[in-house]
């Protein structure tokens, strides 16, 4: 009932450890391995010496003082005991071979006694000739092969003193693995990064423990997160499912609820409900920090109680489980990753290699803009490397470079591309580039069908569309509505039924291109015709042949609607329509309609449902998934070449591996660590290097990354700083004053033509409320004073952010604005506040940045890092804001430059908004240099 | 189908280490040794029991007889002309009181072929 086995049946690492791996090194050549045969032993060990004066096998023989073995079954003598063909003594220190005097016909015959036996004398064996087993240290290398320099150089890297420890160990704990070696106690610090690993095995002693660290503080984080005492209101989901609304406070340092998490609602029970209990997943969360919750039972739900709920976070290992596994994959499996990636990724010295390739004439793709030099440039180059690198500072162009990275690959026939990011967001944001380069429709998966299925999704809602309306009703409904949505969008910040129209108009323009040909029912091909007016009036475009896009997506998040949903798996499993799916079909609606199904009837649905899963994801060109999804068992038999990482400096190494291990040849990661990297809530993992992404230690090993130079979004007055600061001032501005002029919009910018300001403050900081944040009440009212000149002179809500580093802040700055704010409060309850963190990857027109620290003996804390500094200052398209105490930031250095910047052209300026005057506060000295 | 280079990576090996390892291997070759000395005061009877069909060749078959089985043998011995490194032999091992012979290369430097072939350059002369 809990968490509906997500990962049933499914081994990781591909089996895992091969029973026969040399139990030093991992080695499993059959040719190169035997198995002791002391029974309480009868561990595999290989003939190679490693970094040792004997081999493998050899060295556990004289460690252990075990003599027996046996060779593998696969083998060229087969599973054979070594023994003396005359006595049958199996004590290989005594055993070898010798040969018949005239035919090449040998036997193995012990030194003592059989080797000095007289009789044998007169038979025809030549006795002077005995050759031991073990010869050099090594058993005789024609009957048990030392394994390759590659299998040795792939092989984990195990030195005498680790021999010794583990044999030490086996002594005790037959079953112990090297691993058990480097288990720090628990009050250690555990072991640091590094930067160049020995093999896979060090790879995953290193961070095994901090994810293990990492895993636990959430799972301890998410599990303490009980709330009771909450009331409910009921509703009905569009799939009939019981959904469940309660606000669920956000408190400082803790969690983020995000959809697709599971909590389990409870009721004690009273005189007339029994004690109930449920799972489900968060499907929406409101500004207002409500939460929909989508039941997983729906019977016996005491839909007439409201009040005295509890619920509670159920924490899945999932995601950290698929991070270990990848990691063993790694280690033990020689396919999972080239030989040169593996190399490469551990940090050891490899020869450059280059891919051989035909280029493309052009390295833009259909459907996406024009490309600009550097990102030419970094199309070019990737498609010649097997790994690389590309630096995305704010504004570049990242996702449309990658998608026409994603497009070449795809062209060149090599199979699937894997295509993944860390969040749900960016793969959507990839996905739908790449799905706009065009989509070649694959015989099975009809996208027809999911123009039809309109009718009983959820958009039909979205576009005010009736159940069992005409498809012609349909089009005119869906084009009015993108009408209605270029009009009002900007005004009412509906981001969402903008990228739903434009999925849709999508899925329109895959009907077009090329449908069952002749296989439709009359309704469909009617269906078609529509879209293909509507569609060439909406877009105007040609239909080209492109790649067919399949997003992956967790289990948990398959009910959360996505702008790019139609390109889901799931979605395309549910809606796909043909008669040999009709079964899955049928099914598919008795489990909506009942919410279950009989245990025979779910064996059944679920083996079709894979079924069909795999036929559409493998008739794909192009798979696009989070990393941790990267390892879902719906995947494990796939094998992907070709990999991309977007946002790669935001997942941790272990993360970034889920994806590789599938047999990856060619990688690409796109990221940009100027900007922040992965959140790690346990600080002791954190302090041991788990934050420092695959990118960032590529780039400490000296790979170059490819940066991407053109910036479209800020105003050049904007990017300057960031540009001269954060980026050697490479950052060239693709826009320019005119198009980010803010014509009609009445501002008290100090500098015409530079639509920025430093607001000097000087309020107190203060503790919040919960005693763990801060929040500075006058910043607080200037924010507001800023937001309401704003509007007033034309700025739309959604145009507007605010940012503010600490939690107590934010809550403050929402609930002071809302009961303060000179205009209507719905105004400023559209107005979006959030941590600079929330806003890494994406922008708004006007940015108001309220830095809270005002105490001059203490440090600024969160501001202190360059890198949120960095994603603060760029997320502005035409003007930004930034309100401060500077004598107590002037103390740190980049500050100081900041301070500086905005001193140099007088727009460091204090007083009413209506009166700003050049401030002639004094800076401190900078402590120390920024590096 | 691929090739990855490196630098040439150069193995440190501790001498103590070497040398107590060493040391180790000796003792256990020793033991060995001693113990079967003093275990098999009596020598024990002749039992290779080798049948001597294996030396008509293997291009006839052998079955049953001895419950002797040629396995994986079909053409002759004899190394290919032109020399190759390797020789082919037989390996004759016994499975319970079945035996059985298997294929197997040995290095032609290996002292154990390199007797088997002085000698029949040795008879051939005479
Ligand atoms: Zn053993
Ligand atoms: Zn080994
Ligand atoms: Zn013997």
């Amino acid at each position: 009932e809990e968490t509906g086995g997500d990962d049933e049946g499914f081994e990781y690492g591909k089996g895992g450890y091969a029973e026969h791996a040399c139990r030093y090194c991992g080695v499993t050549n059959p040719a190169c391995v035997v198995r002791c045969n002391v029974p309480s032993c009868r561990k595999w060990f290989c003939n190679s010496r490693g970094n040792t004066s004997g081999s493998h096998i050899v060295n556990h023989l004289v460690r252990a003082k075990h003599k027996e073995v046996c060779l593998h079954k696969d083998s060229p003598l087969g599973e054979t005991i070594l023994e003396c063909y005359n006595c049958g003594c199996r004590n290989v220190f005594l055993l070898g071979f010798i040969s018949a005097k005239t035919e090449s016909v040998v036997v193995l015959l012990c030194r003592e006694p059989c080797l000095s036996v007289n009789a044998l004398k007169d038979m025809n064996w030549d006795l002077s000739q005995w050759c031991p087993l073990i010869d050099d240290r090594c058993f005789l290398q024609w009957l048990v092969k030392v394994p390759s320099e590659q299998e040795q150089l792939r092989a984990r890297q195990i030195s005498a003193q680790q021999i010794n420890k583990v044999e030490e160990l086996w002594k005790t704990n037959p079953d112990a693995t090297l691993e058990d070696l480097e288990k720090p106690g628990v009050d250690d610090e555990p072991q640091p990064v590094v930067l160049k690993y020995d093999d896979a095995y060090q790879y995953q002693n290193v961070f095994a423990p901090l994810i293990k660290l990492e895993a636990d503080y959430d799972k301890m984080m998410k599990e303490s997160q009980s709330k009771d005492n909450l009331t409910i209101r009921w509703d009905i989901g569009l799939n009939k499912k019981r959904v469940a609304y309660f606000v669920f406070p956000k408190e400082d340092n803790e969690l983020r609820l995000v959809p697709g998490d599971e909590l389990r609602l409870r009721y004690s029970g009273d005189a007339v409900h029994p004690a109930w209990q449920s799972v489900g997943h968060v499907i929406k969360l409101t500004a207002q920090e409500e939460v929909a919750l989508e039941l997983r039972a729906s019977q016996g739900v005491p839909v007439d109680v409201n009040h005295g709920f509890s619920v509670d976070f159920v924490w899945k290992s999932t995601s950290f489980d698929r991070m270990q596994g990848a990691m063993k994959s790694f280690a033990v499996d020689e396919t999972s990753v080239s030989g040169y990636i593996y190399h490469h990724l551990l940090g050891h010295e490899v020869e450059v290699q280059m891919v051989r390739n035909t280029l493309p004439r052009r390295f833009g793709a259909p459907g996406l803009p024009e490309l600009n030099a550097s990102q030419v440039f970094a199309v070019k180059s990737v498609l010649q490397k097997p790994i690389s690198l590309i630096q995305g500072p704010p504004g570049t162009g990242k996702t449309v470079t990658s998608a026409a990275i994603v497009y070449h690959m795809a062209k060149q026939g090599q199979g699937q591309v894997l295509v993944c990011a860390p969040s749900n967001v960016a793969v959507d944001q990839l996905a739908e580039k790449i799905s706009a380069t065009g989509l070649k429709l694959n015989e099975q998966s009809s996208l027809v069908m999911i123009m039809l299925d309109l009718f009983n999704n959820e958009m039909w809602r979205l576009f005010q569309i009736k159940p069992n309306s005409t498809v012609a009703d349909t089009a005119t409904a869906v084009t009015e509505h993108q009408q209605r949505g270029r009009d009002k969008s900007r005004e009412k910040g509906s981001a969402v039924a903008e990228s739903a129209t434009k999925g849709l108009v999508k899925v329109g323009r895959c009907g077009i291109r090329r449908g069952n040909r002749g296989k439709e029912q009359p309704r469909r091909r009617r269906l078609r015709v529509t879209c293909r007016k509507r569609c060439s009036r909406i877009h105007g475009t040609g239909a080209e042949e492109g790649e067919q896009v399949v997003r992956l997506s967790a289990k948990s998040r398959e009910a959360v609607s996505s702008p790019v949903e139609h390109l889901t798996l799931h979605y395309q499993v549910r809606h796909l329509d043909t008669s040999e799916k009709s079964e899955l079909h049928k099914l598919q609606l008795l489990k909506d309609e009942q919410g279950e199904l009989s245990s025979s009837d779910e064996k059944k649905y679920k083996s079709l449902k894979r079924a069909t899963e795999r036929e559409i994801s493998q008739s794909a060109d192009v798979i696009c998934c989070t990393c941790v999804s990267a390892g879902d068992p719906r995947l494990a038999n796939f094998r992907f070449r070709q990999v991309l990482i977007d946002e790669s400096t935001q997942a941790t190494e272990p993360e970034c591996l889920i994806p590789l291990v599938l047999g990856v040849k060619q990688v690409v990661l796109v990221g940009d660590h100027c900007q922040l990297g992965p959140v790690i809530m346990c600080k002791k993992a954190a302090r041991a290097g788990l934050a420092q992404s695959l990118f960032e230690r590529l780039v400490l090993l000296g790979v170059k990354p490819i940066r991407l130079q053109v910036q479209y979004r800020m105003h050049p007055a904007l990017s300057e700083f960031p540009s001269n600061s954060f980026y050697e001032g490479t950052l060239q501005n693709g826009v320019t004053i005119n198009e980010r002029q803010t014509s009609g919009i009445d501002f008290p910018w100090p500098v015409p033509n530079r639509p920025m300001f430093f607001y000097v403050q000087m309020g107190q900081e203060e503790i919040s409320a919960s005693g763990t944040s801060y929040l500075n009440r006058t910043e607080a009212a200037n924010v507001e004073k800023l937001v309401t000149t704003f509007l007033r002179s034309g700025v739309v809500p959604s145009q507007i952010g605010v940012i503010t580093p600490y939690e107590g802040q934010r809550a403050y700055i929402v609930n002071y604005m809302s009961r303060n704010g000179a205009l209507r409060q719905q105004l400023y309850k559209e107005i979006e506040v959030a941590s600079v963190d929330s806003f890494q990857g994406r922008e708004k027109d006007y940015i108001i940045l309220s830095c809270v620290r005002s105490n001059e003996h203490q440090g600024i804390g969160f501001l202190n890092d360059p890198r949120r500094l960095n994603v603060a200052l760029t997320r502005a398209r035409y003007g930004i804001v930034i309100l401060g105490n500077p004598k107590v930031l002037s103390k740190q250095p980049l500050w100081n430059g900041l301070l500086t910047h905005y001193k140099e052209h007088e727009c460091l300026v204090e007083g009413p908004l209506n009166n700003l005057k050049q401030s002639m506060v004094q800076f401190q000295k900078p402590k120390k240099i920024y590096n | 189908d691929e090739e990855v280079h490196f630098r040439q990576r150069v193995i440190e090996m501790d001498p103590l280490e070497e040398a107590e390892f060493e040391k180790e291997l000796k003792a256990l070759m020793q033991e060995s040794l001693d113990s079967r000395k003093l275990e098999l005061r009596a020598r024990p009877t002749l039992n290779m029991a080798i049948p001597m069909n294996i030396f008509e060749g293997p291009t006839k078959d052998h079955h049953g007889r001895g419950g002797f089985e040629v396995e994986s043998g079909d053409e002759t011995l004899d190394e290919e002309p032109g020399g190759s490194k390797e020789v082919r032999v037989k390996v004759l091992v016994k499975r319970g009181s079945k035996q059985q012979t298997k294929q197997m290369y040995i290095p032609r430097d290996c002292s154990l072929v390199q007797s088997t072939k002085q000698k029949e350059a040795a008879e051939l002369e005479e």
